[in-house]
């Protein structure tokens, strides 16, 4: 306890600069990827594509980030053995915080693909083994994470598949594809809107004191896919059969519909990132935050203050407008060969999933449920050609970095046991 | 600090596979073109031109070779396709067969000074302009590759493929009655002409007729991918 009360100050700056640098970190690099298809398809300009970032992260953080960073914050850890000394899980936290953020530091410096997710749960888990014990690994919650890794993308891949033959069915494979096109693009904008904002709505503001029933929830969804609809349909309205384009390539016109709709799907990938990684950096100082704050309580029976997933949301728009944009081109250029309707199919579903997961409390990756919302595309005969090495890679990374994150955080645990005790 | 991207988002995208089959099929397209030309520069007995139509066809050829070899460079058996790999890989080198015998017509009437019997002209014209036709509509299938794709190789667009491919089989057909016209006119007159002439004027027409048979080989390869 004298601990807690002698250097209560100081471990919460240091959490505040470990949390920091990783949403720092999660928005130079992470986010990237989620944006960087609708970059890519030239839906959005870099600009208008920070801008996004910038409102819907913070509106997924702070709206959405809630549960997820419950689970990092109190879910995979049972503190009951260190109730006498809270310091333990202050260090931990502390820790793994600092073991992720460095293991995501080597990995960008290598150019290894890692998932920050990955390696928070981790350093989560490593530390526990060590500093609190094998038992105090909540070994159930940690086995429904490790296999929503494993279910996610192919949720995120399902969604996407069925996308891309509804898009066939009632647009492409059509005698008059523009038309139809523009006939069921407001619904696929409504779709947007709606999915996400009732996700979101279902049960999940009660952090914000907003307690809406079910009705209320599809209600107030149900007008918020009206509104995104409305405002897709007011971008498309206009637009009309290019000649020249059809000649070379018939369906150039009816993808210049899908365009302005990936800047929706751009919206719901912002928000589903910010709803999810942003629990990745902040979930740890969360629970630095409420032990410190309440004096030694390490069961944190506190609710989240609301400061603190903006601090995450902040982090990470911070990490985007120093070096993120920069990667967003990159991956943008890259990506051409996604045109907007399989790009739109494929963020759709990717959105969808992360929302999904973020109302669960499940901590995902982001980039590994768009990859399998991308095969999605590919099964779907949709896409001219994807290397499968990626997921070779994808497989290899889990592998590598859930022992090295574990082991930076027990390394870096018994350093702030050495200095401070 | 240099930050890479350490996800493996980007790495998943590769060039599709279809823009160098249509770059190669134009490439091949141009060889083609150059043969009517380059007949008619015989025709005329215009040595310099017939050099000249002749050298670009070889030059096309090797452009067409570069872009197979790069093509199948870039054809690792970890890509997920839409189309079977085999198929693509066995149709690159269909489509290059074409490229091959417009250079070999080409190197033959380089090497030898070619006279033409006045008999020949008439059909070796219409053989020319069936060539013609056939090579075209085979580049049209190629060229409906991107909007195969787009509908994922079903629905109406497969329909108009499989016409066109239809078109192709009967426009291979038509010229094989004017190839047996063609080789039945040179062996009528076989008397009145130079015996090593004949030989090679036999290799020229057949030739000229393997166009045709490997346009058709194109347009069946195609039709696999309309069948997976």
């Amino acid at each position: 306890m004298d601990i807690i009360a002698a250097y209560g100050t100081v471990f919460i700056v240091l959490a505040i600069i470990f949390g920091l640098y990783m949403t720092w970190g999660i928005g130079a690099n992470d986010l990237a990827n989620a944006m960087g298809t609708s970059v890519g398809a030239g839906a959005v300009t870099i600009r208008q594509a920070i801008c996004i970032a910038i409102i819907f992260e913070f509106a997924g953080a702070v709206l959405a980030g809630g549960h997820v960073t419950s689970t990092i914050r109190k879910g995979i850890i049972d503190p009951t053995a260190i109730v006498s000394s809270p310091e333990i899980l202050v260090y931990g936290m502390l820790a793994s915080l600092l073991a992720a953020a460095f293991w995501l530091m080597i990995a960008s410096w290598k150019g290894w693909p890692v998932s920050t997710t990955h390696s928070i749960v981790g350093a989560l888990i490593g530390f526990a083994i060590v500093g609190i014990g094998p038992d105090a690994v909540k070994w159930g919650k940690v086995g429904s994470v490790v296999a929503s890794w494993l279910v996610s993308p192919a949720v995120g891949g399902t969604i996407s598949f069925l996308l891309v033959i509804s898009t066939r069915k009632l647009i492409f494979d059509t005698d008059n594809p523009l038309q139809n096109a523009k006939r069921y693009a407001p619904f696929y904008v409504f779709l947007v809107g709606f999915i996400i904002s009732l996700v979101t709505l279902f049960k999940g503001l009660t952090h914000l004191n907003i307690d809406l029933s079910v009705g209320q929830s599809f209600g107030v969804a149900f007008l918020f896919g009206l509104l995104t609809a409305a405002i897709g349909w007011y971008f498309i309205r206009k637009i009309k059969a290019d000649r020249d384009a059809d000649r070379d390539f018939h369906f150039a016109s009816v993808e210049k519909v899908f365009a302005p709709m990936m800047l929706f799907t751009a919206c719901a990938m912002a928000f589903a990132h910010g709803s999810n990684d942003v629990a990745n950096g902040i979930g740890p100082l969360a629970a630095v935050f409420s032990i410190v704050s309440s004096g030694g309580e390490v069961m944190q029976k506190s609710e989240l203050p609301v400061w603190i997933l903006l601090l995450g949301g902040g982090g990470i728009v911070l990490g985007l407008i120093t070096l993120g944009y920069r990667v967003m081109l990159t991956v943008g250029r890259k990506i051409t060969e996604l045109t907007p309707s399989r790009g739109f199919c494929a963020e759709l579903a990717a959105a969808t999933t992360v929302v999904l997961a973020s109302r669960t409390g499940l901590p995902v990756s982001t980039t590994h449920i768009l990859v399998g919302s991308v095969l999605g595309v590919g099964l779907a005969r949709g896409i001219g050609a994807l290397d499968l090495r990626v997921v070779f890679n994808i497989i290899v990374s889990w592998l590598v970095t859930l022992p090295a994150g574990a082991l930076m955080a027990m390394l870096f645990f018994f350093t702030l046991k050495g200095i401070f005790s | 600090m240099d930050i890479k991207s350490t996800t493996p988002f980007s790495g998943l995208f590769r060039t599709s596979p279809f823009k160098p089959i249509q770059r190669h099929m134009r490439l091949v397209f141009s060889c083609i073109c150059f043969i009517p030309p380059l007949l008619d520069a015989l025709y005329r007995k215009d040595t310099e031109q017939l050099k000249e139509f002749g050298n670009e066809i070889i030059k096309l050829e090797s452009e067409a070779d570069e872009i197979k070899h790069i093509f199948r460079l870039n054809m690792p058996n970890t890509l997920l396709l839409p189309v079977d790999r085999e198929d693509l890989l066995r149709l690159i080198s269909d489509q290059d067969q074409l490229a091959d015998i417009a250079e070999e017509i080409a190197k033959l009437l380089l090497y030898r000074d070619m006279e033409v019997p006045e008999v020949l002209k008439k059909l070796i014209d219409e053989l020319l302009e069936g060539t013609m036709e056939i090579s075209a509509s085979a580049k049209d299938m190629i060229e409906q590759l991107d909007e195969l794709l787009q509908v994922g190789f079903k629905g109406r667009e497969q329909k108009k493929v499989e016409e066109m491919i239809a078109g192709v089989r009967k426009k291979e057909h038509n010229i094989d009655g004017i190839m047996h016209r063609t080789r039945r006119a040179l062996y009528e007159n076989e008397s009145h002409l130079d015996p090593v002439s004949v030989i090679f004027w036999y290799q020229l027409i057949d030739r000229l007729g393997s166009i045709s048979d490997q346009a058709e080989n194109v347009a069946d390869r195609l039709l696999l991918f309309l069948s997976k």
